[in-house]
């Protein structure tokens, strides 16, 4: 199973699903578009404490972590 | 007399032990535990230590290769600091919404590491003597 966790007020929001189902990787590409449609930046580990930050959907990443905009405090 | 506290002893466990897991479960449920616990896993190692033993941990930049130290917290938390550790400049940035402190600390070091120029073109300047040590070391 492969994971999007999105932040947000309650910690995180976490979506799972199955890259093998085609339905269900189609619509974790929609969420992925419409997350960082909206602001949100995705990003994912290459190692420990190593984040490599995406842009387009990658079927392959097994855990995808979404915040959103950053903005000057 | 005895039978009966040896009786209601059992329930009394029991009953602490109910309280204590109750406790427990909510207690490391919550939004601000949810999100120290996201922070932790994608912390490195050294970074993860630091964060536990001083409640900030260190990043750098991936532009100019500068040290920044994240410290526990929601807003004006971030540090340039020098060879030594003295803070230089604050650099105020944060996700947009009411995020718990750990998701702050985490999407502020996903930027530094990953795009550093952007994080610091929109983030707001501050004298690092703005808060003192002991702000930081509230407790949880």
């Amino acid at each position: 199973m492969a994971t999007q966790i999105v932040m947000d007020q309650t910690g995180d929001t976490r979506h799972e699903f199955d890259p093998g189902n085609a339905e269900a990787l189609a619509r974790a590409e929609q969420r992925f578009r419409e997350l960082t449609g909206a602001g949100f930046t995705a990003a994912f580990r290459t190692g420990p404490g190593e984040v490599t930050r995406i842009r387009s959907f990658d079927p392959t990443v097994q855990e995808t972590l979404f915040y959103p905009r950053l903005v000057g405090g | 007399m005895i039978a009966a506290v040896w009786l209601r002893a059992p329930a009394r466990a029991r009953l602490h032990a109910l309280r204590e897991l109750y406790r427990r479960f909510f207690g490391e449920n919550t939004p601000d535990a949810r999100g120290r616990r996201l922070l932790t896993e994608w912390l490195s190692p050294a970074q993860r230590a630091q964060f536990e033993q001083h409640r900030y941990f260190d990043v750098v930049g991936c532009d100019t290769g500068k040290t920044y130290r994240i410290h526990y917290g929601t807003a004006a938390n971030v540090h340039e600091v020098d060879e030594a550790g003295i803070a230089r400049m604050g650099w105020c940035f944060v996700p947009s919404g009411f995020l718990v402190p750990g998701d702050v600390m985490l999407a502020q070091k996903i930027a530094l590491e990953t795009d550093e120029k952007a994080a610091l073109a929109l983030a707001n300047r501050f004298p690092p003597a703005t808060h003192s040590e002991h702000f930081y070391r509230r407790p949880f």
